[in-house]
């Protein structure tokens, strides 16, 4: 019984994001190396994931909506209302992209919420890989619908000239921070949200290995762990809205300067 | 010895939370404020909230994650 605890037992709460190699295939005549690791996996469930969803929402394309098209649809609805509050008629062309980004991490937020999975969204490389992926096409786009003018950007209206210089400097760095900032609120979140959850459940499994009476008094950090559960459920889903959010405010910086 | 300090300045980056708790209940109690002046326009005012939230609370990781890495690195 002692070893079986001493095994299972975890003891850094980051061990659940290590990468680890499933299999790896290449050689001299491929000249790379390709390897299927974990977070490549759950990558592809979660593809897997957001196509079948949109696919079973389809209902062989009746015109009588089953449960899972009035699913697809409220989701599509919030969207498409924040698009316009945010950006305005001119940014409806983005809805499919700003969709798929929110059900992408939504669902990778989600999937680690299964026990004994893992969290591709936990992985720096996950959220900072699109959010600095947005920032150039969001750039691209400014300098595409107005050209030069987009530099008014880092102006903001009313500035006395002496201060210009300096603004110009300020507003650079923080818009070229988001590219930071966006990935790196996600990432953390998650990587926050299962630490703590790891953190609390090893405590709550020493107590119960404890004693009898520690047993007892257990129920109580027990309660907490599914307390905290369900308030990172709601964090999955709020980030993902967030992160959907900003990167609309961004488009509408770049469509609509200010 | 090396190993003390990076413990100690672990639990110092955690003193950066005292402002990350004092930003989000700033955001709620204006929440709560505004939805006591003008309750119609609540769930407007709910989605800045959680944008407000969001942000603040994306601060406060910033102070885990210096944790982190004087810890694990």
């Amino acid at each position: 019984m002692t070893t079986f605890i001493n095994t299972v037992f975890i003891n850094n709460p980051l061990e659940q994001f290590e990468i680890k190699e499933f299999f790896y295939m290449g050689g001299p005549l491929l000249g790379a190396k390709f390897s299927l690791t974990n977070i490549g996996l759950y990558l592809i469930i979660v593809t897997i994931l957001v196509l079948g969803m949109s696919y079973l929402s389809l209902n062989n394309n009746k015109v009588v909506p089953s449960r899972w098209s009035i699913v697809q649809e409220s989701l599509f609805g919030s969207i498409l209302n924040m698009i316009k509050s945010t950006i305005g008629g001119k940014g409806e062309a983005y809805l499919p992209f700003l969709y798929t980004i929110f059900l992408y991490v939504l669902l990778s937020n989600l999937i680690g919420l299964v026990p004994y999975s893992f969290t591709p969204s936990s992985h720096f490389v996950f959220g900072i890989g699109f959010s600095v992926a947005i920032l150039i096409g969001v750039t691209i786009l400014g300098f595409q619908t107005h050209a030069l003018k987009f530099f008014g950007l880092f102006v903001p209206a009313g500035t006395p000239l002496g201060l210009v210089p300096v603004l110009v400097m300020i507003e650079t760095i923080s818009y070229l921070a988001r590219a930071l900032s966006l990935g790196l609120r996600l990432t953390a979140n998650m990587i926050g949200g299962h630490v703590l959850l790891k953190i609390f459940s090893t405590f709550t499994w020493k107590a119960v290995i404890g004693g009898p009476i520690l047993l007892l008094i257990s129920i109580i950090p027990f309660a907490f762990i599914i307390a905290f559960t369900g308030l990172e459920i709601a964090i999955a889903f709020i980030q993902a809205y967030v992160f959907t959010m900003l990167t609309a405010s961004y488009l509408n910086d770049a469509i609509n300067l200010h | 010895m090396l190993q003390s300090a990076k413990i100690i300045g672990a639990g110092l980056a955690t003193i950066g939370l005292a402002g990350a708790g004092v930003g989000i209940g700033t955001v709620f109690a204006a929440l709560v404020n505004s939805t006591a002046r003008n309750p119609s326009i609540k769930a407007q005012l709910f989605s800045y909230t959680i944008l407000g939230f969001a942000l603040t609370e994306a601060i406060g990781l910033f102070a885990l994650m210096m944790a982190f890495l004087l810890l694990y690195s």
